[in-house]
C-alpha cells in the first residue's frame, strides 16, 4: 500500500517538474506533415517531392514571378534548340559537386534520365520522349540513343517527335539529377538518407518512418547560402496537434490546407496578426461524367449537369471564397491558359429546357457519383453539393464511397460513372494535363471519361509537337473550347488557394510556383 | 494444468493460422490492385501489370500463400509497398513504441482502478463510494479521443507539462498512456470494487475478523487477494488489447505503433504490411489470452485441481 501511495505521490508531483519546452536553434525551421512519405527516389513516388526537390537539383527550375512562373537555368548554363526542334544542346554548370564531393558530369544527367525508364515504375514519360526511350524502358537497349555526351560538361538530348514544353518538363521534381559513380556504390538509394546524395542546397540526414525527417544544409551546394541551416519535418497525423503545436511555437510554418476549413476560419483567418501565405494550388477540380454511361452520353445532359451546378457557390461554400474559378482544360497560373473562356453559367431553368430537348424525364436520369472514401472535407462537400444541385433538376445522382483501392481500380477500368478528382500540374506546360487527359484513347478509358471524338484526340496529341509559342496556344485554346464549350467533356469548376500560416521565426516564405504542400526551404528566410 | 495449457497452446494456435489463412484470402478478393493504390494518379496500365507479376501477385493464391508461410516461418515479412522497407523492421520499431504505451497506459489503468475500486467497496453506498463510481463510469464512458484531445489541450498546450505530440522522452508517453488507459482504469475499479464487495462476504473474512485482525490486514492480505482473480483476468486482456494497437491515442499524440501502421496499411491496400500488422495483433490477443488463462489457473487452486 506505502508503494502505491508513494507512486500516487509521484503522479500528483508532476506539475512541479519545469515546464516542457520545445527549443529552436539558430537556422532551424519545424513544420509537420500529415503522413510519412514512403520514398526519397523519384523513380518511386509522384507525390513524395519535398525531400527530392531539396536535396537534388534539375537541369532547370519553374520559379514564381509575380503571380505568374517562369523556367531558369538551375545545372545548366547554357542551352539551344534545332531549327525542327527536335535536338536540344546543353551546357551544364561547371564546379558542380554532390555532398559526398563526387563531380557533376553529362554523364550524370544521361544516367539520371536512363535510371527513370531502366526503373521503370514512375516520372517514365519524360525520359521515354528521347528517341530510345522506349527500348530502354523494354530492357531491349542499355543506353538512351538519343543522349549523346560530348564532354564533362556538354550534351545533347534529341527527341523522337517535336515537344515545345521539353524544358518545362526538365524542370519537373521527377527530373532530379543523381551521381551516376555514387548510385554504383550504394545499396538503399532513396531509403537510406546517406545513400540519397544530391546536389542540392540540403543533404538529408536522418529519416525515421512516421516519426520526422531531418536536412541540413550541403555546404558544398553550389548556389547562394540559404537562411535556413536545418529543416525537421514532423510527421504528425493529427490535425488538431498539429494546429496546437504551431500555437505552441513548436513548428515555424503549418500547411493550413491540413486543417479544417472552419479551423482555418476562426484560428488563423479571424487573427489579424496571424501572417497567412496563400498561392493557387495550380491544378483544377473537376467533375467527369462518363460518355458510356447512358444519358451522359447526350453532351446536351452533360451540359445541363454543368448549368445546374453553382460553381460561385461551391467557392464560397466550401472553400470560404479561398479558391479561383476554372472554366477549360488548363488552369490559371498555367502557361497558356485562356482568361477569355466563357464556363457554364448557373442557370437550372436552362438546364430543365436542355434535359427536356433531351427527351428525359424528370428522376428518369440516374447515376453514381463514386467517392474516394480518402477524400478530403471540401471534395466530400462537393459531392454533397452537386448530389443536391442535380436533385434540383430532376437527376439522381447517388454518392456512393468507395475505399481508395477498390475506386481507382474501378476508375481505370473506364466503369465508373462520375465522380470529381483534382489533378495538379507537375510542370507548367497545358500538355501535362491536355495530354494526360485527352491524349490517347487510352488516357480517356483510364479516367473513365471514354470522350469519344478521335479528331479532337488526335489534335491533341500532335499539339505537344508544335514548335511555335504563339500556333500552340491557339491551338490549345481551340481544343480546350471544343472540350469543354461543345463537348463538355468535364466540368471544370476551381482551383482552391494554398495557405500556409508562418511562426514568429520566420521572416519571409515563397510556396513552390504550382502551391505544392511540398516546398523549397532555401525559399524560407529566419528572423 | 499441463494437459489443459498445452491444450489452450494448440487452440491459440489453431486461431493464430485460422487468421493468417483469412487475412491472406480476403486481401487478395477484395475489389481493387494493391499496386495501382500503391503507384497512385499517375501510373499507367502497362506499369501496373508489370509491377503486379513482380510481387507475384498475379500467381495462384495457393503458391502465393505457400510463399508467404515459407518466407514468414523466417521471419520475413516481405516489404511494405507504401512505406518501402522490410515489413519486420517497421513492426519492430511501431511495437517497441507500442508496448511502452501500454506499459504506462496499463501502470496508469490498474493502479488507479485498484485505488478508485478499493475506496468504493470500504466505503459501499457513502459519498467517497458514490463519487468515485461516478469517476470510474466516466471512465468507461468516455471516448478515447476525448479523454486525449482534454489532456492535451489542458496539461500540453495550456500548462505547457508536456509535449503535444511526439515521444522523444518519458514526457512524452504520459499524457497517451493517461488517455488509453482512462477507459481501462475504470473498468478496473468497477472489477474491483464488484469483486471485493463479494469477497467481504465470504464467511473467511468474517472468521480472520474473528480473529482478531486489523481491518486494514483483512482488506489487503484476505479480501483484496482473493478478490484480484477476476481483475488480474481482466488486466491480462486489457494488457494484450492495448498491445495490438491504439489507433487514435497513437494517431492524436504522433506515436509510430502498431495501431497507426496498421491504419495506414488499411488504407494504402498495403498487403504485406497489412499481414504483419494483423499477425502481430492477432498474436498478441491470444498470446494475452493464453496468458490470462494461465494465471488463473496459476492463482485459483480451485481450477488448477480441476485442471
Amino acid at each position: 500500500m506505502k508503494r502505491i501511495l508513494a507512486l500516487l505521490l509521484t503522479v500528483a508531483l508532476l506539475p512541479c517538474f519545469p515546464a516542457f519546452a520545445d527549443s529552436a536553434e539558430p537556422g532551424l525551421l519545424r513544420t509537420a506533415v500529415l503522413y510519412d512519405i514512403s520514398t526519397m527516389d523519384v523513380t518511386e513516388t509522384t507525390d513524395d517531392y519535398l525531400i527530392p526537390m531539396n536535396v537534388f537539383d534539375r537541369l532547370f527550375e519553374t520559379r514564381p514571378a509575380g503571380g505568374s512562373s517562369e523556367i531558369v537555368k538551375s545545372l545548366v548554363t547554357d542551352y539551344s534548340v534545332s531549327e525542327d526542334g527536335l535536338t536540344y544542346d546543353f551546357t551544364l554548370r561547371g564546379g558542380v559537386v554532390f555532398s559526398n564531393g563526387s563531380a557533376l558530369t553529362a554523364s550524370d544527367v544521361q544516367y539520371s534520365f536512363e535510371r527513370l525508364l531502366k526503373a521503370a515504375r514512375e516520372n517514365t514519360e519524360i525520359p521515354l520522349e528521347i528517341v530510345g526511350g522506349e527500348a530502354v524502358m523494354n530492357g531491349e537497349a542499355d543506353v538512351l540513343e538519343g543522349f549523346r555526351v560530348t564532354d564533362d560538361t556538354h550534351f545533347s538530348v534529341t527527341l523522337a517527335s517535336p515537344n515545345a514544353g521539353f524544358l518545362a518538363e526538365l524542370s519537373a521534381p521527377a527530373m532530379s539529377i543523381v551521381d551516376a559513380e555514387t548510385m554504383a556504390d550504394v545499396k538503399a538509394f532513396g531509403k537510406e538518407p546517406a545513400d540519397t546524395v544530391g546536389t542540392g542546397p540540403y543533404r538529408v540526414t536522418e529519416w525515421v518512418s512516421n516519426d520526422h525527417y531531418t536536412l541540413v544544409y550541403n555546404e558544398k551546394y553550389w548556389g547562394a547560402e540559404p537562411s535556413v541551416k536545418k529543416l525537421i519535418v514532423k510527421t504528425i497525423p493529427d490535425a488538431m496537434s498539429q494546429n496546437l503545436m504551431f500555437q505552441n511555437g513548436e513548428l515555424d510554418i503549418i500547411d493550413l490546407q491540413s486543417q479544417d476549413s472552419a479551423v482555418v476560419a476562426s484560428t488563423y483567418k479571424a487573427d489579424p496578426s496571424a501572417r497567412i501565405v496563400s498561392t493557387p494550388n495550380v491544378g483544377m477540380i473537376y467533375l467527369i461524367m462518363n460518355e458510356n454511361t447512358p444519358w451522359l452520353r447526350d453532351v446536351r445532359v452533360r451540359k445541363a449537369i454543368g448549368m445546374a451546378i453553382d460553381r460561385d457557390q461551391i467557392i464560397q461554400g466550401v472553400f470560404m471564397g479561398d479558391a479561383v474559378k476554372e472554366n477549360g482544360v488548363i488552369p490559371n497560373g498555367v502557361w497558356g491558359h485562356n482568361d477569355a473562356l466563357e464556363g457554364f453559367a448557373f442557370d437550372p431553368d436552362g438546364a430543365r429546357a436542355l434535359l427536356r430537348e433531351a427527351g428525359c424525364k424528370d428522376g428518369e436520369i440516374r447515376f453514381e457519383l463514386s467517392m474516394d472514401s480518402t477524400a478530403n472535407t471540401s471534395t466530400q462537400l462537393i459531392y454533397a453539393f452537386i448530389s443536391d444541385s442535380l436533385r434540383r433538376i430532376g437527376i439522381e445522382a447517388t454518392v456512393v464511397s468507395y475505399d481508395h483501392s477498390s475506386w481507382l481500380a474501378k476508375r481505370s477500368s473506364g466503369e465508373m460513372d462520375s465522380f470529381v478528382a483534382r489533378w495538379g500540374m507537375d510542370y507548367n506546360d497545358p500538355a501535362n494535363i491536355m495530354y494526360t487527359f485527352f491524349g490517347s484513347a487510352e488516357s480517356t478509358k483510364a479516367r473513365s471519361i471514354n470522350y469519344s471524338d478521335a479528331d479532337v484526340i488526335a489534335r491533341v496529341a500532335a499539339a505537344r509537337a508544335i514548335a511555335d509559342d504563339a500556333a500552340r496556344m491557339s491551338e490549345y485554346q481551340a481544343l480546350e473550347k471544343k472540350l469543354i464549350a461543345d463537348d463538355a467533356a468535364w466540368i471544370p469548376f476551381c482551383v482552391g488557394l494554398h495557405l500556409w500560416c508562418l511562426g514568429d521565426r520566420v521572416e519571409s516564405f515563397t510556396p513552390q510556383w504550382a502551391g505544392f504542400a511540398d516546398f523549397y526551404a532555401a525559399d524560407v528566410v529566419l528572423r | 494444468m499441463r494437459r489443459s495449457i498445452a491444450q489452450r497452446f494448440l487452440q491459440a494456435l489453431i486461431v493464430l493460422v485460422g487468421v493468417v489463412l483469412l487475412t491472406f484470402v480476403m486481401l487478395r478478393v477484395v475489389p481493387g490492385n494493391p499496386i495501382e493504390t500503391m503507384m497512385g494518379e499517375h501510373a499507367d496500365a502497362a506499369t501496373v501489370a508489370r509491377m503486379t507479376a513482380e510481387l507475384g501477385l498475379d500467381q495462384p493464391m495457393h503458391r502465393q500463400f505457400l510463399r508467404y508461410l515459407s518466407s514468414a516461418l523466417r521471419g520475413d515479412f516481405g516489404t511494405s509497398y507504401s512505406l518501402g522497407k522490410p515489413v519486420s523492421l517497421l513492426l519492430k520499431s511501431a511495437f517497441r513504441n507500442t508496448l511502452y504505451l501500454a506499459l504506462f497506459a496499463a501502470l496508469f489503468a490498474w493502479i488507479l482502478g485498484v485505488a478508485c475500486g478499493l475506496v468504493c467497496a470500504v466505503s459501499k453506498n457513502r459519498l467517497p463510494d458514490r463519487l468515485f463510481l461516478g469517476f470510474s463510469l466516466l471512465g468507461i464512458s468516455l471516448p478515447v479521443f476525448m479523454a486525449a484531445m482534454f489532456l492535451q489541450y489542458v496539461l500540453a498546450f495550456k500548462l505547457k507539462w508536456f509535449p503535444i505530440s511526439g515521444t522523444d522522452s518519458w514526457r512524452g508517453f504520459v499524457l497517451p498512456a493517461a488517455a488509453l488507459g482512462w477507459n481501462s482504469a475504470g473498468q478496473v475499479a468497477q472489477m474491483t470494487r464488484t469483486s471485493l464487495l463479494e469477497t467481504l462476504q465470504e464467511d473467511y473474512i468474517e472468521t480472520a475478523r474473528a480473529k482478531g485482525l486489523g481491518r486494514f490486514g483483512v482488506l489487503v492480505r484476505h479480501a483484496l487477494r482473493n478478490a484480484m482473480l477476476p481483475v488480474l483476468t481482466l488486466m491480462a486482456i486489457q494488457f494484450s488489447g492495448l498491445l495490438s494497437g491504439a489507433v487514435i491515442t497513437e494517431t492524436v499524440f504522433s506515436i509510430n505503433g502498431v495501431g497507426r501502421l496498421m491504419v495506414q496499411a488499411i488504407s494504402g491496400r498495403d498487403i504485406p504490411l497489412l499481414q504483419g500488422t494483423s499477425l502481430l495483433a492477432t498474436s498478441v490477443v491470444i498470446l494475452g489470452s493464453l496468458l490470462a488463462d494461465c494465471l488463473y489457473s496459476v492463482l485459483d487452486p480451485r481450477i488448477r485441481k480441476e485442471g
